[in-house]
């Protein structure tokens, strides 16, 4: 442990807190000195390529792996006593199903371990697998065993879920149904943490997206943060008899583009940009702001400066 | 221990037709088949073939129950399941304790089926404190079986696990003198097979009717189980400090 300091005064309240997290495989640094606070309520969306460190994240966060350096603190515990307290509850990337046994009994075991076996029913109607409670896991299609390890998530209906890649094998509708299920849960202010490779899915369900990369955060913030901090805003805008040099000038801009008398302005700031241009030039007109999506937020931020061996 | 945890698993267990057939049908069908071959006769030291056959095949059964069992461990760590299980309030200590009692609880039914039916129609007739030697003797004896199980758990891949599982019941049934009758075997194969664990298991019931070793058969047993013990102590020590 390298920090020894208290966290400070909002982690103490947080719901996750994590302080110089270092993970290593060999020479491999999975997770290389990661720092987050995460509120309670907060919906945040782990991105970033293969490789990133997400996986590795989650399972600490879990206390499954113990990190190299650096801590991890769920409401105030540690991960395995926030575990035993039930206060955390996972959705794991891979397996964790046996064949042999129904839905109802893989739920019936983890519910039992929880001391929650009075709520079985409640749990397999809450995560929509009371259809197929009855049947043994191996006869499951991928969605269908993906809504199971829901279920398992939902046994101590913990205050933290974590969600590793939750929707892979699900078909749209499916998803669609998923992500319904996981806002009504969180509508009483729980808090989520998903590690996604899906940037829709962060896009429509994050308040905030961290990308990781290399095990490092390379941006943390919301969406709509993300997306400007990335690539800010372009502004198409017609312009009769108006200079390139005269649009750059304003301020906001940083590039422009002119064809004919339309102006294409890549701007950080649009809304100063704007104000600007019709208090400037009344003859301004068929003004056009468009976003860059997060995937493009997402590759400029991801994208490698040097090509890994 | 969490007790409906363990209740659930038995029945997970029991309900298993593999497990059935090879645990606790198996065993019944051949005493019953050796019962008609050797079942009126009697070895050279006096012990009636049928209170023989009757104790080998209980324990047999037991003992293929209790391995199989522990060594499911290797099943559950492929399935990923036990990550999921590290997501429950049960710590690691306590699930292999528990694969421990459930390897032990699963060894009952063979024992009870093979004594009733020795008793019933294998003309076995012995008193009170022979029978609690047969059955609940024979299933004590068990216990390094059940940890064995778990030692071997903790290492085995998914695959290895159930050719493992077959080929230790194989080798300890045979080289224990379950199959076939140590008093009937040359010296030389007589100490091959009293290197076993499994020849003191059957040692320890046969105490019951005179032809066996009870004290070398506990005191075998218990290194056994020790030993065991210990290499599933070390090993999950080792796992821990990987992680």
């Amino acid at each position: 442990m390298t920090n020894t300091l208290a966290p400070p005064a909002v982690a103490r309240g947080a719901a996750v807190h994590i302080a110089g997290l270092v993970k290593h495989y060999g020479p491999v640094r999975a997770v290389d000195g990661v720092d987050l606070v995460i509120a309670p309520g907060e919906v945040v969306a782990l991105l970033g390529p293969n490789g990133a460190g997400k996986s590795t994240t989650v399972d600490l966060l879990l206390g499954l792996i113990t990190p190299d350096a650096g801590q991890v603190t769920i409401f105030g515990r540690t991960p395995r006593e926030a575990v035993v307290a039930g206060a955390v509850g996972a959705m794991l990337q891979s397996g964790a199903l046996r064949d042999n046994l129904t839905v109802a009994e893989t739920v019936g075991e983890i519910a039992a371990l929880h001391h929650r076996s009075g709520r079985l029913a409640e749990i397999l109607a809450k995560a929509d697998v009371a259809d197929f409670a009855r049947q043994k896991c191996s006869k499951l299609s991928g969605g269908q065993k993906q809504r199971v390890r829901f279920a398992l998530a939902l046994v101590s209906e913990p205050d933290l879920l974590l969600l590793d890649e939750p929707t892979v094998g699900m078909d749209v509708e499916v998803r669609r149904r998923f992500w319904a299920s996981m806002r009504d849960y969180t509508v009483g202010g729980r808090t989520v943490i998903f590690a996604t490779h899906y940037l829709d899915e962060a896009q429509e369900f994050a308040d905030r997206v961290v990308f990781l990369r290399h095990g490092k955060v390379v941006a943390d913030g919301g969406i709509a943060e993300i997306r400007a901090a990335a690539s800010g805003r372009t502004v198409g805008v017609t312009v009769p008899g108006v200079t390139a040099a005269e649009l750059a000038a304003l301020p906001g801009v940083d590039t422009v583009d002119v064809r004919e008398d339309r102006a294409s302005l890549r701007c950080h700031d649009s809304d100063a940009a704007l104000r600007a241009i019709f208090d400037r030039y009344r003859q301004a007109h068929d003004v056009e702001v468009t976003a860059a999506g997060l995937e493009e937020a997402f590759l400029t931020l991801t994208a490698d400066e040097e090509p890994r061996p | 221990m969490n007790v409906r945890y363990l209740l659930l698993e038995t029945k997970v267990v029991l309900r298993n037709s593999r497990f059935l057939v090879f645990t606790i049908g198996l065993p019944a069908v051949l005493f019953l088949i050796y019962l008609g071959l050797f079942g009126d006769q009697s070895f050279a030291d006096g012990t009636p073939a049928a209170a023989a056959l009757m104790v080998s095949m209980s324990g047999y059964g037991a003992m293929g129950a209790a391995l199989n069992t522990g060594m499911g461990i290797a099943l559950e760590r492929g399935y990923g399941w036990l990550r999921q299980l590290r997501l429950t309030p049960m710590s690691g200590w306590t699930y292999l304790i528990t694969k421990a009692v459930l390897a032990m609880l699963v060894g009952i039914p063979a024992i009870g089926l093979v004594s009733g039916l020795g008793a019933v129609v294998g003309g076995v007739h012995l008193d009170a404190r022979q029978w609690l030697t047969v059955t609940v003797g024979v299933w004590l004896a068990v216990l390094p079986f059940a940890l064995l199980g778990v030692a071997i758990g903790q290492y085995a891949t998914p695959d290895s696990a159930q050719t493992m599982g077959a080929a230790l019941m194989m080798v300890l049934g045979l080289a224990g003198g379950m199959w076939f009758p140590p008093e009937i075997v040359p010296a030389w194969m007589l100490h091959v097979m009293q290197a076993t664990p499994s020849y003191w298991l059957r040692a320890v019931g046969l105490s019951a009717v005179g032809g066996g070793d009870a004290a070398t058969g506990v005191a075998v047993l218990g290194a056994w189980a020790v030993a065991a013990a210990l290499v599933a102590t070390r090993r999950y020590r080792a796992d821990l400090a990987r992680a």
